[in-house]
């Protein structure tokens, strides 16, 4: 007997309860425009095209969703899950989903929203491994017009929080997005210049609340200066990803900020499976006094000047709900930290750094994940945080991520610091890819993670658990356990910030409800100023 | 003179082979997984095992290296040079793409440099030690130490921000080119300026200059048709050169000005391993270099006769 999770009709004004239950509001800048159907036109900076063209293509959807496309379900700006084309689902034991799908939908080519598209679409990520779902070819079975079974390949009690990634946006039957763009968003493509801008207009047809604005035209700028500088020139009115240090810069240009809620991770994972020299983080003394030597507030306010939050832990915490509240952060303690390096021996030398039987309490801190630049001066802050309690750091920057993963599988470091973020409902994926104990003998660079970092059976108990759970409360708090393991427990991890999203404004917008995710980005509630 | 330039065609055959072997075997010994790379740019994630197997499949890296570069090289002869693993496009589409962009910016920012470098280098030239000279020199030492990005940050306030005459970056109308030539230019004017103007000097120093102005020559005609004619060599050089440069190295400019050229395609393909593209892009580069190079020493004979005739 399966369990049954009813959706809900999603409309404006159940967002906005939602995002408000998190803390979280619409902004709203200025006097909106009296209006009843879509109007205005708006042009947003946005970062690099980064859309593929071949097979695998994701024109429309990933990494910048222009909502032309649309998934099964909707991830809540809190990182819950609500009906989009999908109306509700079951789970079936042992490991099907039954998926009843919304009726009434058509693609912008006019083709009817079925059963059939959500096939093909499911197939055509089985053809490329299967994606975080896990689907196969035989995954995805059509029970009538407008419900589907889908069974992953493996165990996956996790789908439904997954499928609502944009990735797995649906196609209509025989679609390849490389050649055109046709989904049932609440936009309908324009047009797409590769590299220089894409334009879309607001859908007449389309089956939820209107878009507020008529069109919207996302004009790619690589260079983060340049985006802000096309701001204070008025050649757009809106911007994405305004890089931290320059926040300020967008108001005194007389701009407006905007700030989200947290989406996004920095954190520090210690080796603790490394072969000399890179072997200190085998003491758990060590691993302890330097997660409460971390003064997560300075490095907020010198690296990333208050643009930030403290880190409680490696994922957004609205994802865990309650649960969240299991997760004990270190608290920032160096004299506590002095005391526990004593204690194990490590005894400040001459050079003002610990040493115990000869070998300095140096570790080596590599940078480089996603990009070194991602990290600014985050890695100075901490060498200088760390030489306070006689802790000497050795600071790596890698070129790129290439160049990180290659040292990492090599487990040529002792800290390892990354960045991240958290764009679907499932608040077990990263922590299992990550700190899962790794199969004896599995490809080398997919168990590089688990080789350096993996903490153990209290670990692996907890991720399991996350993992087959079908209740989502259930799913919370084995994820939140799991994470205490790595973060408290076994000192692992070292949460570090928590990143909220940064968007400038004109003064011609007046309205936008921010995504934590910016891949979940819905566009639909951008208001132009009266 | 049709001998020559088929010689120097053929010589395009063993420098493919060379530098692709060269870019494949470095390629493919710097860390990293193009299909895992591929994937986290992808996914914005790590991919599973199972996601990287497939996509490894798809790409062909399964095989052993030697046997791709043989299939590469097999592919390359009948013109196929592969396709990327970062977009997908075939690569030679990508680069016959890209390429009329960058050289759009390059042709612009080498008029740029000509047209400043070479008056100002002759006017500093003639005018020794005068105002003019003291100017030229300080423009140019402000020309070579100014980076790129800060020239175009510049131009961007100035000619955007504050003036409001031209679009930040895109590359949809002229309009959106002029920067990107600006910043060319202006980085390429500041040696040549002074090499004009050291080349320049050492010909008005030369007997047969002062020969000509002792038999009355008029100052005009002595400049530009006997002293300047015999400064261009050196100069076509370099700026031959430079133009080649310009063409495949403009990915700062590119990058800020979000114009879709050839430097940023290439330097996106190392960071992803893009293997194909990396080997298209040596190939394609490799064989421009060669055409600049060659389009430079037929020059050299239009300039100087006596280049021509020893040819003959």
């Amino acid at each position: 007997m399966g369990t049954r999770e009813r959706g809900r009709g999603i409309d404006r004004r159940r967002l906005l309860l939602a995002t408000g239950a998190a803390g979280l509001s619409a902004t709203v800048l200025r006097s909106v425009a009296a209006q009843n159907d879509p109007t205005g036109s708006v042009r947003i900076g946005v970062s690099e095209d980064g859309y593929r063209t071949d097979e695998r293509a994701n024109v429309g959807f990933y990494p910048l969703n222009t909502n032309i496309f649309e998934s099964l379900v909707y991830l809540t700006p809190d990182y819950q899950i609500e009906p989009m084309l999908a109306e509700s689902w079951e789970f079936v034991e042992p490991n099907t989903w039954r998926i009843t799908l919304r009726q009434g939908v058509t693609f912008h080519d006019g083709t009817a929203f079925n059963a059939e598209a959500v096939k093909y679409t499911m197939d055509r990520i089985a053809s490329n491994g299967g994606g975080s779902i896990g689907v196969d070819e035989h995954s995805t079975v059509i029970v009538d017009d407008h419900t589907v079974e889908i069974t992953p390949s493996y165990t996956n009690r996790r789908l439904m929080q997954q499928i609502g990634h944009p990735n797995n946006s649906i196609l209509p039957v025989g679609l390849n997005p490389a050649e055109a763009r046709s989904g049932t968003g609440p936009f309908r493509e324009v047009e797409y210049v590769a590299g220089d801008h894409y334009t879309v207009e607001a859908n007449p047809d389309y089956w939820g609340d209107a878009p507020g604005v008529a069109e919207i035209t996302f004009q790619f700028y690589p260079d983060p200066t340049a985006r802000l500088l096309a701001l204070q020139a008025g050649d757009v009115d809106l911007i994405t990803d305004v890089p931290r240090q320059s926040a300020s810069q967008v108001e005194a240009a007389g701009a407006t900020l905007i700030t989200g809620p947290v989406g996004a991770y920095e954190a520090m994972y210690f080796q603790i499976h490394g072969e000399e020299p890179y072997d200190i983080g085998q003491d758990r003394a060590v691993r302890e006094a330097v997660s409460i030597a971390i003064d997560r507030q300075q490095i907020i306010d010198s690296a990333w000047q208050g643009n930030a939050e403290p880190g409680t832990t490696m994922i957004p915490p609205a994802i865990l709900g309650d649960s969240a509240e299991l997760v004990d952060a270190p608290t920032y303690d160096p004299d506590a930290a002095r005391q526990l390096l004593e204690e194990a021996g490590w005894i400040e030398g001459d050079s003002g750094v610990r040493e115990k039987d000869g070998r300095q309490l140096t570790l080596t801190l590599v940078n480089g994940y996603g990009t070194a630049a991602d990290h600014g001066s985050v890695p100075e802050v901490i060498q200088a945080q760390l030489a306070e309690i006689g802790v000497g750091v050795e600071i790596v920057q890698t070129p790129d991520t290439a160049t990180y993963e290659q040292r990492l599988s090599v487990g040529e470091g002792d800290l390892w610091l990354e960045a991240g973020s958290q764009n679907d409902g499932n608040p077990a994926f990263l922590p299992d890819l990550l700190f899962s104990t790794p199969e004896e003998g599995g490809d080398p660079e997919a168990t590089m993670y688990g080789r350096a970092f993996a903490p153990g059976e209290a670990f692996d108990t907890e991720i399991t658990r996350a993992r087959e759970a079908v209740e989502t409360a259930e799913v919370q708090e084995a994820a939140a356990r799991a994470m205490n393991v790595v973060i408290n427990e076994e000192r692992v991890v070292i949460p570090l910030c928590g990143f909220y999203r940064l968007i400038g404004a004109s003064s011609a917008i007046a309205e936008l409800e921010l995504h934590a995710s910016g891949v979940n980005q819905r566009w639909t509630s951008l208001r132009l100023a009266e | 003179m049709l001998r020559y330039i088929t010689r120097r065609l053929l010589y395009l055959v063993p420098v493919w082979i060379g530098i692709s072997l060269i870019a494949f075997v470095l390629a493919n010994l710097t860390p990293g997984d193009p299909a895992r790379l591929a994937l986290q740019r992808e996914l914005g994630r790590q991919p599973t095992a199972e996601e990287t197997a497939a996509a490894r499949e798809q790409m062909g890296l399964d095989d052993p290296a030697p046997v791709r570069y043989v299939r590469w090289l097999g592919d390359a002869i009948t013109g196929d040079l592969g396709t990327s693993y970062r977009t997908g496009t075939p690569v030679l589409t990508s680069l016959a793409d890209r390429f009329p962009t960058t050289l759009q910016i390059a042709g612009g920012g080498l008029l740029l440099a000509i047209v400043i470098s070479i008056p100002l280098g002759i006017l500093a030239a003639v005018h020794r030690r005068g105002p003019i000279d003291h100017v030229s020199r300080v423009l140019a030492l402000l020309g070579a130490s100014m980076p790129s990005y800060w020239v175009a940050y510049l131009l961007i306030l100035l000619l955007s921000v504050r003036l409001g005459w031209l679009p930040v970056a895109g590359s949809e109308t002229w309009k959106h080119a002029i920067m990107p030539a600006l910043t060319l230019g202006i980085g390429g004017s500041a040696s040549l300026m002074r090499l004009t103007r050291s080349e320049m000097l050492e010909t008005l120093n030369q007997d047969y200059i002062r020969t000509a102005r002792a038999k009355g020559l008029h100052a005009r005609s002595l400049l530009l048709r006997h002293a300047l004619r015999n400064t261009l060599i050196p100069i076509t050089t370099v700026l031959g050169m430079r133009f080649a440069g310009m063409l495949g190295g403009a990915v700062i400019v590119e990058t800020i000005f979000s114009w879709p050229g050839i430097g940023k395609l290439v330097v996106d393909a190392i960071f992803d391993r893009d293997y194909p593209m990396i080997q298209g892009f040596v190939i394609f580069m490799g064989t421009v270099f060669l055409l600049v190079n060659l389009i430079v020493d037929l020059g050299y004979g239009l300039i100087d006769p006596r280049i021509r005739l020893a040819g003959k």
